[in-house]
Order: C-alpha cells, then structure tokens, then sequence
C-alpha cells in the first residue's frame, strides 16, 4: 500500500518518455499533463467528462484525463497528442485529418484523434457505425462530424483519402 | 515544423473554360491544420506569460437585487492573493450597444450573470477559493423573468433611464399592410417561439492583459473585431487606442460570441492594471453557459397572405425580444430578421414592428445567423402553413414567388446574381422530392394517431410507430459583407520575397472558419504559386491593417476581393521586373508553378525568386510590397433601414427528411440535402466544412439546443444538459453548390459561413407537418414538445382509411426491443 | 483539500484507509470528479482508490453464480462474454452509458454506490436480483455481509452501506435459458444521455403462459425501482392485448417520476409505458 501526504511524487510513462512529478492528490491528469508537463496539446473543454477534448490513452485506453488523478497514473504509461507523430512527421491519422478537412477551428481535434486512434489499435477496419460510435464522446461545434468520420474511414483504408 | 503533403499542386483543378490550371475551386486542406492535429497549436489557454497571475470573476447569482455592501476582506487576506477589485477601486466608464453594461456592477445586478468583484492570484485554484469569500450583502427586488411581465403595467424597472422596459424599437415597412390584405385569397397567422441557444465553442471564452513598462497595452484576445475592439476599450480602460495592441492567438470557436466586447475583459486588464502582473482569464464551461450571452430568444408573431395561384400579397411581423438585463450588440438582430421578411421572396407589402425589451434574465449577443435563423423559422414555416391552406405543393409555391437576378428587394436590395430558384429545384431533385414529399402522407398519419398507448388495442400492423416525412427551407443573406458602419472594408498588405515567398498581412481575422486558407488560395492562383509559399499573418494589430472584423459572413468576399487586389498589383510589379530581367514584353509573359512562363507556349523561363532578386539588385532597386484597402460597393441603410447594404446576397434552400416516432415524439433526421449559391467555390473542402458544421449546429438549434432559464436562473449548464449533436446524429448529407458568378466577389465568390445554419429548423419543422400533419411552432423540437401536439392532433383528428406501405420506413430499426436468451 | 492519497491492493488495506475521518472510496472516480470540479461537494481529505485491488476487478463464473467484482468496468461488462451470455441486458445497458472514454473508467460499483436513480446498471441487477457482497473493517479482520440489490438503494444518493462499508462483489443467477429479457433507455440523443426512463424485462413462459416476470423503471422514482405490480399483471397470464395493455397502466401506476431539466413527470410516464409495451409486444411475437 501506497501512502502519501500533501504533494506526492509519482513517476509514470508520457509518449514513450519517463517523467517524475509533485503533485498534489487531486491533480488530474489533464491538469498535469498541461501545466506540469507544458503538454498543451491535450485541451480542456469542459473539466467534467462531458466534451472529450481532453482524451489521452491511459494503458492503451482511451480516458477523458479531466476525470483521471494524476497519482492514479503511477507506473502508467499515458499517449497525447503529442507522442502520435514522431520527429517533425504527422501519423498517418493526424494526416487523414488534415487531408479530409476534419479541422476547423482545431480544438476538439486533439481529442477526437485519440479517440479514433483508440479505435483503431481495437479495431483496424472499422464500419461507419464503428466510427461515430467511437467517436460518440468527442464534442465538435464546427465541422459537423461528416469530415471527422471521414478522415477515420480514410486512414483505416490505408491512408489519406484524396478526392 | 511539421511536413505534410499539403504542397505544391495540391488541390488544383483544372479550369472548365480556360482549361488552364487552377486553384479556384480545389479542395485545399487548411494551413494550420498540421499544427492542430499536431497539438501543437496555442490557444489562448495554453499561452503562460512569466509572473502570470489568474483572474476569477464574482457574479451576482440573483436577478434583480440592490448590492448593499461587499465585504473582500477574507478574500484580500488570502495567501496567494494579489489583488481583489468591487466598484470602488475602479472608473465605471458604461458601454454596450445600449450603454446599459459595465466591468463591474455598482448599485444594484439585473441578471445573476452580473459581475460583482473580481481577484487575481497566483493559482487559479487561489482565485477560485478567494471568490468563495468574499461576501456581498444584497436586497433582492421583484424579478422581471419573461418580456410579458416586462411589459405589464407596474411592472419593476430594470434600468432607471428606460422606464417602459423597451430600450428599443424598431420599425419597417415597404409597401401598404391594408392592401396586401385586400389582395389576399388566404391570411395565415402564427406565433412562433425561439429559444436561447449557447454558441458552446469548444475553446472557453478568455482574455490575457499585460501592461508594459511604457503603459502600453498588450491583450491576448479573442476578440472577432480588433480593431474597433480597441477603439471601444480604450474609453473604458483609460488607455489610448494607439498604445493598445491585441494579439489574436488561434480560437477555439466563435460563431459571433466574440463581436462585442464582454465585461471580463476590461474587468482582466483591471486586475493587470491594479497589480502590474500580466493576468489571465480563462472562464470554466460552466461559467461559459451562465456568462456569455446566447442567441436572442423572440417571440415572432407572424400574418401573411396569398392569392389563390400561391402569389405572396403581404407579411406583417411583429416580434420581441427577451434582452435580457443588458444590451449587447445582439439587440440589433432584427435588422437582420428584416431582410429575410422583407426579400427572400418578392412580396409587394411587408411590415415589421419590434420590441427589445429588458427582463432580468441572462442577455444575448451576436450568434451565427443574426436573427436570420428566428426570422427563417418563423417565414418559411408560415409560407408551408399557406401552401397546405392552398394546397399546393411546397416547392411550387415558393419557385412561384422567388427573387429572380436583377431584382430590388422592396428593402432596397439589388440582387445581381440570385441563383435561389436553382438552389430550390436542385435541393429538392437531390433529395428525391417528387417521390418523398407524398401529400398523401397526412391522412395516413392521422389514423395512426388515433391509436392510444394506453388503452386502445392496437394493431402494430395497422398503425405503424414511426412516420417519415419531407421538408424545405430557403434562406437569404448577405454575401457580400454588410455595411453597418461607414466603412465595410478591409486592408492587405503584401510582399514578394527574394525566394518567391508571400507574406500577406491581411486586417481579417481567422476564427476557425478557414479565411486564411482561401485568402493564400486567392493570393497563390494571382501569383502563379503553390498556396504553400504563402503565408498569412492576421493576428496582430500593431502590424496587420485595418479591418472591420470577422462577421456577417464577410471574410471571403471583402478579405478576399482586397487580397486578390493588392496580388494583382505585386504581380504587375513582378511582370515589368521580370520583362526587364528578361528582355521581354511584359504581355507576353505569364506565372505559373513559381515560375515566369511564356504566355504562348507556357515554357518556364525565370524562377519568380530571381526575379525579385533582380528587381533589388539592379535596375530600380525595388521591392515587391503593394497594398489595398477595399471597400466593397454597398451603402448604409437609410434611417428606414433600406438601402443595399450587401455587395452581393446569397441564397440557400435545404430539403430535410425526417422520421417521426408517433409514440414518443422522438424526431430523428435522416439526411438533409442542402444547395447553396455561394457565387463561386474558392476551396471545395472548406466551403463544405462551413456547410456541414452549419447543419450540425441547425439540427442542434432545432431539435435539442436550449439555455433553459427558470426564474432568471439557468438551469442546465453543462454538455449533458445542454445538448449538442454528436457523431451518432448526422444525418446523410447531399451538399450542391450553385455557382452564379457574382461579378463584384473574389473570382465571383459570395460569403457563406452563416447561411447553412439558417433554413435547418425550418426544414425541419416542415418535414414533421409533412410526416404528421402537426405543426410544431416552437423551438427546440424535443421528444416532449413533438409528442405533445401529436396527442393534441389525435383529439381532433378523424379515423380514415389506413395505407401503411408508405409509411413503415423500417419499424425493426428500433433498439432495445430485447430477445430470446438462447443458452 | 485531499491531502491523503491511497492506492488499496486489497480489501483489507481498503476498508481499513477507509476508516480515517474524510475517507472516500474512489474507484472510476467518474460521478466524484466533475462533482468535485464544480465545487458541489468538499473534497474529501483522503482518496481510497480501490481499482488496484485485484479481487475487484474479475468477472467469473463459479458454482452456477455469476460474480462481478465492483471494479469491473462498464466496457468489461459490455463485451465480456460471460455477462452477453448470462445477462445480455446488463452488457447492453454498459454499452449504452455515456461514452468510450467514459466507460473506460466507470465502475459497475460506483454506479450502484453512487445511488442515482439514473444509474443504468441498476435496472438490470434489479431484474437479476443480485447480491451486494460489502465489506468492513472489522474487530478480526474482515467483517463481510449480503444485500439483497433490492434493499440496497434509499433514496438520490443514499444506500443502505453503512459508514465504513466497501461494495466488493456483485452476484446474480445468469439468466435461465428461453427466457425472454430486454432493456432500454430513453434519451434525447442516442449517446451521451442520461436516461429520461429506462425499463427493464425478464419474462419465464411455459407455453406462451407467463410464470415468472420481472420489470424494473429507472429515473422515474427516487431509486431505482421493480415494478411488482406490472409483474402481477403479468404473472399467469398469456401476453394478449388486454393483458399488456393493464400491465402498462399498472406500470404507470407504481412510478413516481419528477419534473425537472430533462424532461416532465407526465412525460416520463409516458416513455415507461412506450418502453414497456414495445418489449411486451415484442415478447408476444416471439
Ligand atoms: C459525462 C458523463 C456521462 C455519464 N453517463 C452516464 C450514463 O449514461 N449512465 C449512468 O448510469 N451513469 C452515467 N454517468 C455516471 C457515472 O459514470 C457512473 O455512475 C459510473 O458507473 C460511476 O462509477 P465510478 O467508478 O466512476 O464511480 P466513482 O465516481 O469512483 O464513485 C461514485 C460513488 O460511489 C462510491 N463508490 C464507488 N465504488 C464503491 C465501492 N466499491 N464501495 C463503496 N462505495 C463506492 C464513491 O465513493 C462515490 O461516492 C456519467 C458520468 C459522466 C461524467
Ligand atoms: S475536458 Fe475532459 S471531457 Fe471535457
Ligand atoms: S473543429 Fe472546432 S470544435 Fe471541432
């Protein structure tokens, strides 16, 4: 059993690398990731699991890191947006995105990748349906969706859809 | 940077007519989408300055009370603490579109949104508790909470200096009421009831102010107008325009919220101010839903008339506004609601009376549409209302009376290019109108209705549980910006670099929609250079130049005509540098893929690099760099509000077919076939993004959206009660273009990002009468409101003969039925 | 403010940091996070997170009893194939909360402990009839008892845990095969909704002949309610017209639904009886 007080040391795994942080027992993850760890790329738009602009991949999974403890991660390893692309490189997912104009004003977009890309280490050929129910978590004000599912559909056929 | 494919050639079509290479048209993924999809892009609450401090605002949380006394001294006493700000410690300069708002409240709050005092910390969890402290004595007054008690005689005055309750009225007229009536076969009238609805951008709202050691002010903000941005806040800050600079980083969503200026903002530069720290605010999605304005509720009570052969003789209007306990800009949406009554179809005699009237209630603001949606549901579900009456079929009805190509609207609107009657017939023949649209429908429906889940026997055979049903909307709006100010213009500045790189500083501002893509497309196609050697810089106002702001779906065509200006004269000056360069008359010259061609044969003679490098190394010594300030050619509306106010109008029409389930009202859209006259397609996939991101957010306004207020109170703010569409409700989409070539756009181009929300509700809302025969006059249409008057139908409604076919879209579609457990 | 942070890796080490003054037990932390985010509740001063204690997180068959550890999720529960077999209303009412990413980390423990009357995994162990294993500290080590699912939940909120008290196992019969069950929720949306209603069924029939009926409401009273009485409707009879017809309005009868940001009391009354007589219609054609 672990015990601790105060500020906690907890040491997990983000994007492949190893990060030791202080905090407090009710950080969440989200808030870690952002302020600690200067991971900006996960956003916040609700705080209360209701939007999913904040989806990581916590041991593989996709999770709203708003509702995550930081101290829970110990030993975990987390994925964001930020350890999809390698060296300057778009996944191909982050680039089906692009390609199918999935994007607009972008801030759902780091959120709605991980999901999508959750879905697709579960289930590399997944049917429409697959996709928007992957998805169903994923607030989007601007594009619709229509895009978004597209862009999914296309990197799971293989790469970027061009039309 | 991060490497994408999006490069040279990208999207390029070929041109139909000239059959020459274009941009015109392609489908460009956006500029700054590798970044987005990188995470690497910084929002405004992603942005940390050093010594930044976090701001936290005190709102009333009660209606209509007299402030007594505020108490900060627990808050001051604070750890972390650094600075906490009521009334007393700041000027209350008024602004608003109704002068009736500032930072902070002083005497008493008239609507729970009012900010009370503010703190700054060094946490934002500190700020957060500090707020909890500090203590405000209030005394609660009588609460004003719907325009009716408003109205009523002895009713509370909310502000002092507007006794009757309406700060505003507006009043419209072309033509003459009485006659309309005379020359009426058929009179309709309805009141329809719109509700508040959130803009919800995903990115919360916020502002960063900071102070510099000289007293100038830099602002990181997310604001859509920059520039009269700085004009308004510098009276209510106390900081000259000049010595005010704003930086606009990357947003998370506008959709009009950020054209007026909103309190946090002076109340953040405050808190900078009082403690020489720069000072953040970011509010919480909470805070999002009961301090940032909405959409204008109204009640629009609407008459209109008609000959027997479905001619329009006239429509009266009468509608009101809930403002709410102050005035933002949003009370002028019914200049907007005007035009659509007045000129989305010909109709000889038109009136409007408006009241804006003050409740304490949360107020609203500028909302995608601009009363055009409210308008929109109102009209086109009347002209519907008319058709049945006359029993003519939807679509004839309105082919009959559409505004043609030449026409002046009876407000004053020249309508060059109107493609609306093309837009008609092309929505519906996608949407399989002839076969879909059965009239036959109604009768069907109504013994079906006749059934009762409680007691009747009922045969699932004979009375299906879910109806489908067929219906359209049109709509109209300004395409070609809108003159409301002296100027509707916009400024570019361009330079040519020495390696054939473009910088285009535009006045526009990029709020997600895409104006930076279609402005480098525009820029590239004049250049003869791939959109990736262009790059677009719009969001600092020390360096960009002047611009009216982003609305009233006007980037494309104002930024663009003015991009498209100050390219053409860059490429003047390349083609005399370059015939210089290269002995050759200038006319005989072209660009092409980045390079100077033969006009002729089309063959690459001279990379536009070295061009400009011969232009600064020799001959005049001269640098590339034009610039244009455009001013679109409409004018002011007159003081009766006519007057062509737009360069250019575009239309619209949406075809939605829905399925109806009898027993719990449930409506569920199935596909939406939608046609547009946008002018001209600049970039296919963003245009498209426009359209289909409208239709989602019309599907949400008209079937789930609502900012539900109880007693000046709001009582759902969160995503799990505010409902937006998600993924599992987009309905199958049918999107066409009509393209008419407006002569006064950027390659004929009409602005487009507001219209596709505007005729979705509508559309709707005629497609349930189609499946049901029951007209729903309010929005949002929700499971209970639908059900409600399916039930009030079934009392007057008769059993007639039964023919299901038609009707069983497929019943087995239903969840949850369960079955057999086979072990 | 927590300042006590504590990882059980077994029941004992639960419920024993569950005794310290301002304890919370924390499991998928998805009902306790945003309530805390929105300043509805104190933070509690020390955060028991069970998720580690293996002996929760199992889903077994044994000796004819299904058994669920109060830690398995609600994605576990949607696709495990012992619950789609034994108890395919409860796998379908895990598949239709919220969302991935919320059930991800929801619980089927925190959804009963936290007692609301929307807690969509309620109406299908009511319809199982389940047993509550909960535990506490106790003078010997573990002190352990069983309740009845019917007796568990008293009212928004509450339960009949006491101070101290840890849910650890959830226990049911899978359901006899030909047996006929279903389960549904109602919702504005297809996703993301919290349940306006949700009715549940499990019908035993000999010969059309119905011998064993279970129904269950959600969001239409205080708890998560059975519906004896529309079973009484039910019980012995062939499912005819008549006989649905005064199961609905019994049904309708025995809720207490309230009006509120979602939907009406008259509203709600109604979608319980759409659901009922859909499933009961539907049972008939079988
Ligand atoms: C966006 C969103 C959507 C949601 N949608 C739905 C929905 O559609 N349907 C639905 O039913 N719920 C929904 N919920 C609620 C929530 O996800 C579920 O109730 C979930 O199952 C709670 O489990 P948890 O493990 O996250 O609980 P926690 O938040 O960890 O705990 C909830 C409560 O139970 C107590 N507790 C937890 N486990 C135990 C235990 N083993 N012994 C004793 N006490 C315990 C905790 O102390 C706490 O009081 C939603 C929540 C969110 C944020
Ligand atoms: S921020 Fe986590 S779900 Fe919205
Ligand atoms: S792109 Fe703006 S919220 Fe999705």
């Amino acid at each position: 059993m672990r015990q601790v007080s105060d500020t906690i040391d907890v040491a997990f795994t983000v994007n492949g690398e190893t990060v030791h942080l202080s905090v407090s027992p009710d950080t969440s993850l989200v808030d870690a990731l952002r302020d600690d760890l200067e991971l900006t790329g996960t956003k916040q738009g609700c705080g209360e699991g209701e939007c999913g602009a904040c989806s990581v991949l916590l041991n593989g999974k996709v999770v709203n890191s708003c509702l995550v403890l930081a101290v829970e991660c110990a030993g975990a390893e987390v994925l964001t947006i930020e350890g999809l692309g390698r060296m300057g490189k778009l996944h191909p997912l982050q680039d089906a995105f692009v390609q199918n104009g999935a994007v607009q004003c972008g801030f759902c977009t780091p959120g709605m990748v991980m999901a999508a890309y959750a879905l697709l280490q579960e289930n590399p050929s997944p049917s429409e349906a697959d996709v928007r129910r992957a998805l169903e978590g994923n607030l989007c004000r601007c594009t619709g969706y229509r895009k978004i599912i597209d862009a999914v559909m296309a990197a799971a056929n293989g790469g970027p859809r061009h039309d | 940077m991060i490497k994408t494919a999006v490069d040279a050639g990208a999207g390029s079509i070929t041109g139909r007519k000239t059959g020459k290479k274009t941009l015109i048209g392609g489908r460009i993924p956006k500029l700054d989408a590798p970044e987005k999809v990188a995470g690497l892009t910084r929002y405004l609450e992603d942005i940390k300055l050093p010594r930044m401090l976090y701001g936290k605002i005190l709102f009333a949380d009660r209606p209509h009370a007299r402030i007594v006394g505020i108490d900060t001294a627990a808050a001051k006493a604070m750890h972390g603490v650094r600075a906490v700000l009521t009334t007393a410690d700041i000027e209350l300069v008024p602004f608003g579109f109704g002068g009736d708002n500032t930072a902070l409240k002083t005497g008493k709050v008239t609507c729970i949104r009012d900010e009370v005092a503010a703190v700054a910390a060094d946490t934002p969890e500190i700020a957060a508790a500090a707020i909890l402290v500090i203590k405000v004595i209030y005394e609660d007054l009588p609460a004003v909470t719907s325009p009716e008690e408003a109205l009523a005689d002895g009713a509370p005055v909310i502000h002092k200096k507007t006794p009757d309750n309406v700060p505003f009225r507006f009043d419209y007229l072309h033509g003459d009421i009485e006659q309309g009536i005379r020359e009426s076969d058929v009179i309709v009238e309805d009141t329809y009831t719109l509700q508040r609805a959130a803009h919800c951008c995903l990115g919360r709202a916020g502002i960063i102010a900071r102070f510099e050691a000289d007293g100038r002010l830099t602002l990181h903000s997310l604001t859509q107008v920059p520039f009269s941005y700085k004009h308004d806040l510098s009276r209510i800050v106390g900081v000259p325009p000049e010595k005010i600079r704003v930086l606009q980083p990357p947003i998370g969503g506008a959709f009009g919220s950020k054209l007026d200026i909103h309190p946090f903002e002076p109340i953040c530069i405050f808190l900078a101010r009082a403690t020489g720290r720069p000072v953040q605010i970011v509010f919480t999605r909470e805070e999002e839903f009961l301090a940032t304005p909405t959409r204008q509720p109204m009640v629009i009570h609407l008459k209109s008339g008609a000959r027997k052969d479905g001619t329009f003789t006239f429509r009266d209007v009468r509608m009101t506004l809930d403002n709410g306990g102050r005035t933002s800009w949003g009370a002028t949406t019914p200049w907007i609601s005007m035009r659509t009554f007045s000129s989305l179809y010909r109709v000889p005699h038109v009136r409007q009376h408006v009241d804006v009237v003050y409740t304490n209630n949360i107020y609203a603001c500028a909302f995608r549409g601009y009363g055009n949606p409210q308008a929109t549901f109102a009209l086109e579900s009347q002209i519907d209302q008319l058709a049945d009456r006359l029993g003519m079929d939807p679509l004839e009805i309105r082919l009959k009376n559409a505004q043609e190509p030449g026409e002046t609207t009876g407000q004053g609107m020249v309508l060059g290019t109107c493609g609306l009657a093309e837009c008609l017939k092309t929505a519906a023949r996608n949407a399989g109108w002839d076969v879909k649209h059965s009239p036959l429908r109604k009768t069907l429906v109504r013994d079906a209705l006749v059934r009762d889940s409680n007691t009747l026997v009922r045969d699932s055979n004979l009375a299906p549980a879910r109806v489908c049903g067929m219906g359209m909307a049109s709509l109209f709006h300004v395409g070609g910006g809108a003159k409301i100010q002296r100027s509707d213009g916009c400024g570019t500045m361009l330079k040519i670099d020495d390696f054939g790189g473009v910088t285009v500083q535009t006045g526009a501002s990029e709020i997600g929609q895409g104006s930076e893509t279609v402005i480098a497309q525009i820029v590239a196609e004049e250049l003869g250079l791939p959109v990736s050697n262009i790059r677009v810089l719009n969001s600092d106002s020390d360096f960009k130049p002047w611009d009216v702001g982003v609305h009233a779906s006007r980037t494309t065509f104002i930024a663009g005509n003015s991009a498209q200006r100050a390219a053409r004269e860059a490429r003047g000056k390349l083609m005399e540098g370059a015939g210089r360069h290269l002995h050759r008359n200038p006319d005989e010259l072209d660009l092409a893929d980045g390079n100077v061609t033969d006009r002729a044969t089309g063959e690459p003679l001279e990379s536009i690099g070295k061009i400009v490098r011969s232009m600064h190394f020799g001959g005049k010594h001269e640098m590339i760099m034009t610039s244009h300030f455009y001013e679109p050619p409409s004018e002011m509306p007159d003081q009766d509000h006519k007057g062509n106010v737009s360069a250019c109008y575009a239309f619209g029409t949406h075809v939605a077919e829905v399925e109806v389930d009898l027993d719990t009202g449930v409506v569920r859209v199935l596909g939406i076939s939608a046609a547009h006259d946008v002018g001209r397609v600049i970039n296919r996939m963003g245009i498209e993004g426009q359209i289909e991101g409208g239709i989602a957010q019309g599907i949400g306004y008209a079937l789930y959206e609502e900012v539900k207020v109880q007693g000046g109170r709001v009582l759902n703010p969160t995503f799990t009660d505010y409902k937006l569409v998600t993924t599992r409700e987009v309905p199958e989409l049918k999107i066409e273009f009509i393209e008419t070539h407006d002569p006064a756009g950027p390659h004929g181009a009409k602005g487009v990002a507001e219209a596709p929300l505007v005729p979705v509700a509508p559309a709707i809302a005629n497609a349930i009468f189609n499946a049901t025969g029951v007209r729903i006059t309010e929005l949002p249409m929700t499971p209970e409101r639908v059900l409600a008057k399916l039930r009030e139908a079934r009392k007057t409604l008769v059993r007639e003969t039964l023919v299901r076919e038609t009707l069983v879209r497929d019943s087995n579609l239903a969840p949850g039925r369960g079955g057999d457990i086979h072990g | 403010m927590t300042k006590t942070y504590v990882a059980a890796q077994t029941v004992e080490e639960a419920v024993r940091a569950l005794s310290q003054t301002g304890a919370t037990i924390f499991a998928g932390g998805t009902d306790l996070m945003p309530r805390w985010f929105r300043n509805l509740v104190p933070k509690p001063t020390a955060v028991v997170d069970i998720k580690g204690v293996e002996q929760l997180r199992s889903i077994k068959l044994a000796d004819g009893d299904v058994s669920v550890g109060a830690c398995v999720l609600m994605s576990e529960l949607e696709t495990h194939s012992i619950i789609r077999a034994a108890a395919p209303i409860l796998a379908e009412a895990a598949a239709r909360i919220a969302c991935p990413q919320i059930r991800n980390r929801a619980t089927v423990g925190g959804n009963l402990c936290n007692a609301s009357p929307a807690a969509d995994a309620a109406v299908p162990l009511l319809l199982l009839d389940a047993v509550l294993d909960v535990a506490s500290s106790g003078s010997k080590g573990l002190a352990t008892r069983e309740i009845p699912i019917a007796e568990f939940f008293r009212g928004p909120g509450s339960t009949a845990l006491r101070p101290g008290e840890v849910l650890t196992c959830i226990r049911f019969k899978p359901l006899p095969t030909g047996s006929f069950c279903a389960w549904d929720k109602f919702g504005t949306r297809p996703a993301m909704e919290i349940a306006v209603a949700s009715v549940g069924v499990v019908l035993h029939r000999v010969e059309g002949r119905v011998v064993g009926a279970r129904v269950a409401y959600g969001s239409v009273a205080p708890i998560p309610l059975r519906g004896h009485q529309a079973e009484s409707a039910l019980i012995g009879r062939l499912l005819s017209d008549e006989v649905v017809d005064l199961c609905v309005t019994a049904a309708r009868k025995e809720i207490s639904p309230i009006t509120d940001v979602r939907a009406s009391e008259g509203y709600r009354r109604e979608i319980v009886g759409v659901l009922l007589r859909r499933m009961l219609e539907n049972a008939a054609g079988f």
